[in-house]
């Protein structure tokens, strides 16, 4: 079967399945985005245990691989009595994992910002909590946002391993399983998810240039 | 302690350490209310330190700082609410970087003081004016001179309405020909009867502006006095090779 063929025949359930992929990458990048926001605040708080509990989470969730996470997800938690439905392990793995690479990210461009800036907010009087919110935030997102573009990209490609588990509909990598259990497309199906997986990784770096270009900090 | 004391900041037999560099050696020091006091020495000699430990930048080891016959708050709202009485004026400037001009200057006001953005922006705009970089208002930081940066630091800091100011070698980082544009404001601010506490090279604007000069080295004040008194008869060693060495040959 050609990739002109696959496309006939199943061109609707790769649609839903691009669908899936991309909402799965949505969801996982915003819930990773405001995990990473909390850790990082942990990490630069005043407060020592907070600190020591947000770099003991980056170093635990940037070091495992997600697909074990997800094996632990599905087949350890239901033994403690905590049965999520596939999709559900799925993002929360994500984004327990995006989580810690946002944080790393949000820290470099929270050491970018330089000491003196935090001094002239304290002698103005503003609290921890709006310095934090008012100028520490702000700046971080705004410098960082080619390497959170990076993340997103790789955010869209690891949803790839809900491959490994029962999806309806299934996300792009899981499409080609669902494929060749039909016909015998095989390096064809793979084709036309990898065509997804590019336009869209091409399409997100474009934006991500153009978003960087407005919003950059002139220092 | 001496009966009641006019001066709005008091610090007694205060001491610092930097490991095992002792910064700060037994300073004691009044600054009266309206009064200007510059702190000049080589570097090194704790000026800076010794100017940041009056807004708490810097804690100390022992002794005590008084500001209006209180002690400095330790941390927290009291701390964050005492340092919106004192404008800071930096080396390196340090404007909010993501900021306008003019939002630079209605920050505190707004988020600290609740002045509602109309009025705070009025204000401020007041403010850029009398510095004289009005026109830069709707500007980012990086796109103004040295000079222009550190005008807009000072209204930043006028804005909060300030009991005190500090400065902290205000002019240093400034190219030659922005130095003055920077010391006229001080200089008008002085007029009108700001406290000011001045960590500066300038010699000219101590002699000028200064009511009493505060030389240091090595941690300590080594001599204090008027400022013609002081650059006409210095009465240490250390002060005399100071002001022959910037004196030049």
């Amino acid at each position: 079967m050609g990739v002109g063929e696959v496309v006939a025949e199943f061109g609707g359930v790769y649609v839903s399945s691009l669908l899936s992929t991309w909402l799965m990458t949505i969801v996982c990048f915003a819930g990773g985005l405001a995990l990473g926001v909390l850790v990082t605040i942990m990490r630069v708080s005043p407060i020592k245990p907070l600190r020591v509990v947000g770099d003991f989470y980056v170093q635990v969730f940037r070091n495992i691989p997600t697909i074990s996470l997800l094996v632990i997800f599905v087949y350890a938690l239901p033994y403690l009595g905590l049965l999520l439905d596939y999709r559900t392990c799925l993002i929360v793995c994500i984004i327990l994992v995006v989580a810690s690479f946002a944080s790393e990210n949000f820290m470099s461009g929270i050491n970018a910002i330089g000491v003196g800036q935090i001094e002239a907010a304290r002698s103005v009087g503003l609290s921890f909590s709006q310095i934090v919110r008012l100028i520490v935030i702000p700046q971080a997102l705004r410098t960082t946002v080619l390497p959170m573009t990076n993340l997103l990209i790789a955010t869209l490609l690891t949803t790839a391993i809900g491959s490994q588990v029962p999806l309806t509909p299934p996300e792009l990598t899981g499409m080609v399983n669902y494929v060749n259990a039909r016909s015998v497309a095989g390096i064809s199906a793979f084709v036309v998810s990898a065509i997804c997986y590019a336009g869209t990784a091409l399409l997100l770096g474009f934006l991500g240039n153009k978003l960087d270009k407005k919003v950059r900090i002139v220092r | 302690m001496a009966a009641k004391s006019t001066a709005i900041i008091q610090m007694h037999h205060v001491d610092k350490h930097y490991g095992e560099l002792h910064v700060l050696q037994d300073i004691n020091l009044d600054v009266q209310k309206g009064e200007v006091v510059v702190l000049i020495g080589p570097s090194g000699s704790g000026k800076s330190t010794l100017c940041r430990t009056i807004n708490r930048l810097e804690t100390i080891d022992s002794g005590e700082i008084l500001f209006e016959g209180k002690p400095l708050p330790q941390e927290g709202k009291e701390l964050a609410a005492y340092r919106a009485e004192i404008g800071m004026v930096f080396q390196s400037f340090n404007l909010f970087a993501h900021k306008t001009i003019l939002d630079n200057v209605t920050l505190g006001p707004r988020e600290v003081l609740g002045t509602p953005k109309e009025e705070a922006e009025k204000e401020a705009m007041d403010l850029l004016a009398r510095v004289g970089v009005a026109e830069q208002a709707h500007k980012v930081p990086a796109q103004l001179s040295g000079g222009q940066q550190q005008r807009v630091a000072i209204a930043r800091s006028l804005a909060m309405h300030p009991k005190a100011m500090l400065f902290d070698e205000p002019t240093s980082a400034l190219d030659p020909e922005m130095i003055n544009e920077v010391l006229e404001v001080m200089v008008g601010l002085a007029k009108e009867g700001m406290t000011m506490v001045v960590v500066t090279h300038e010699m000219n604007f101590a002699r000028r502006v200064s009511n009493r000069v505060v030389f240091m080295a090595d941690g300590q004040i080594m001599e204090e006095g008027a400022p013609d008194e002081f650059f006409d008869h210095p009465k240490t060693e250390r002060a005399k090779d100071f002001l022959d060495s910037i004196r030049g040959h």
